[in-house]
């Protein structure tokens, strides 16, 4: 009891200092993405009052537009550095990658909390969410059932793996030892789930066979995605510590900084043969299904637009990005990558999708806010976290100096 | 004695077997290519 009130008033000042703004407030960053959070928030408010019709587009033949495609599809999917790097690191013994895995972390347990949340705004009966947990007639054969089981267990073992740097925040170093010797099992189970989960969201549209164009639908369709999600969160990871380089360069020791070229390198690699790998793949595809005929056309362009101009180009960039370590090269390689895969996923799910409705589906400028208002607001918690917490700086001495639990045992 | 035919490389699912063998040899040598340090 006495230790317990110790730590009560110890904590209580310390979290209320940790609430206080880091650095300046007013920024043009902060102003510009404050003022489309407050906006977002007040569509998001509006949404529930009014209806999804008035602030969508949406529509029966349209049920799925910018908020699944984009925020919870494409989303999950640049998530997926998170389980990529964890495999890298904990299971096949890549150390070099243990300076980024903290970052990578914490940025795909935001994004699957966010976007996975976004998931609620497109929801019809949103009180309806708790049902694969509940049961109440879910249908446990859904894709979706397993889906939502995945994304909320998926969140609960990032937030294990993540748990350390928090504890270390804390300074409650009996619960940081334990929460370590769980890291290794979160891990495995993170692991574990993403293959299924990243696949299941390209298995959702395996019902709408006649509704997706023949040159995006194929019974492939899960494996594609799984794969395309190993380079498209391998890509988003080179993104945000490029950014994180900038942003947080104090933060960063000069030893890791010494690093960061090997780290862009080796996940440029990474990410091209992943690619090499989905290009074969797409052109097995593309022979199985006798797809030839349906190259003319604009359906025709985008898709060899999408294959050839955000696959095969930014595959030659990282090679060539990589064998010579110009880091500019793999950078950029990144961007163009991320951007195919927006493309491909926005493809499947509304561009392609019932392609040849009169009537078609345009997101509207509020789904465009509302979408970029929860980005916002991940990365304002992104910041905080990191601003508090030893993500990208150091551990203090007695989490480094003690007996590094999760290392020894990925070691053995 | 029968007549000469041949085989339709995509009734046979010959092509795609070439890809899955084109890729298994190609990866190799891509592999290679990357670790190659210009």
């Amino acid at each position: 009891m006495e230790t317990f009130t110790r730590e009560v008033k110890r904590l209580v000042p310390f979290l209320l200092e940790e609430l206080k703004p880091k650095g300046k407030v007013l920024t043009p960053f902060n102003l510009i993405s404050g003022f489309i959070i407050v906006l977002g928030l007040i569509l998001i408010v509006i949404r529930f009052a009014k209806g999804l019709g008035a602030v969508t587009n949406l529509s029966q033949d349209f049920p799925w537009g910018l908020w699944i495609g984009f925020d919870v599809i494409t989303g999950v999917a640049f998530a997926g550095g998170a389980y990529v790097l964890t495999f890298a690191v904990y299971v096949l013994g890549a150390e070099r990658y243990h300076p980024i895995i903290r970052p990578t972390v914490l940025n795909g347990f935001l994004a699957y909390v966010f976007y996975a949340g976004a998931l609620l705004l497109d929801l019809g009966r949103p009180w309806n969410v708790v049902n694969p947990i509940i049961g109440n007639e879910f249908g446990v054969s859904s894709v979706l059932f397993l889906v939502a089981w995945h994304f909320l267990l998926y969140m609960l073992a990032e937030l294990v793996e993540f748990s350390p740097a928090v504890a270390e925040w804390l300074g409650a170093r009996r619960v940081w030892k334990f929460l370590s010797s769980l890291t290794l099992g979160a891990v495995i189970f993170g692991i574990t789930l993403s293959t299924l989960h990243q696949s299941g969201l390209g298995a959702l549209f395996l019902m709408a066979k006649n509704k997706i164009h023949p040159l995006w639908y194929s019974e492939f369709i899960p494996i594609l995605f799984f794969v395309s999600s190993i380079f498209a969160g391998l890509s988003i990871v080179i993104i945000e510590g490029t950014i994180s380089d900038r942003v947080f360069k104090d933060q960063i020791s000069p030893q890791h900084h010494a690093t960061y070229e090997d780290i862009v390198c080796g996940l440029g690699k990474g990410a091209a043969v992943a690619m090499f790998a989905y290009l074969f793949l797409k052109a097995l595809v593309f022979v199985h299904g006798k797809h030839w005929e349906h190259l003319s056309g604009p359906m025709g362009f985008l898709y060899l637009a999408e294959v050839l101009g955000f696959v095969l180009i930014p595959m030659v960039m990282y090679v060539e990005g990589v064998r010579s370590r110009e880091i500019k090269t793999i950078r950029a390689a990144s961007i163009l990558t991320a951007l195919g895969v927006i493309l491909n996923r926005l493809n499947i799910s509304i561009i392609a999708y019932n392609w040849d409705a009169p009537v078609r589906y345009y997101p509207s400028w509020m789904e465009i806010e509302v979408t970029l208002a929860v980005i916002f607001m991940e990365i304002w918690a992104f910041r905080w976290v990191v601003n508090r917490m030893p993500v990208l700086r150091e551990p203090p001495e007695w989490a480094r100096g003690e007996h590094d639990v999760t290392a020894e045992m990925a070691k053995g | 004695m029968e007549g000469f035919t041949y085989v339709d490389i995509f009734a046979t699912k010959g092509i795609e077997y070439l890809l899955v063998i084109g890729f298994l040899l190609g990866v190799i040598g891509f592999w290679a290519h990357l670790a190659r340090k210009r």
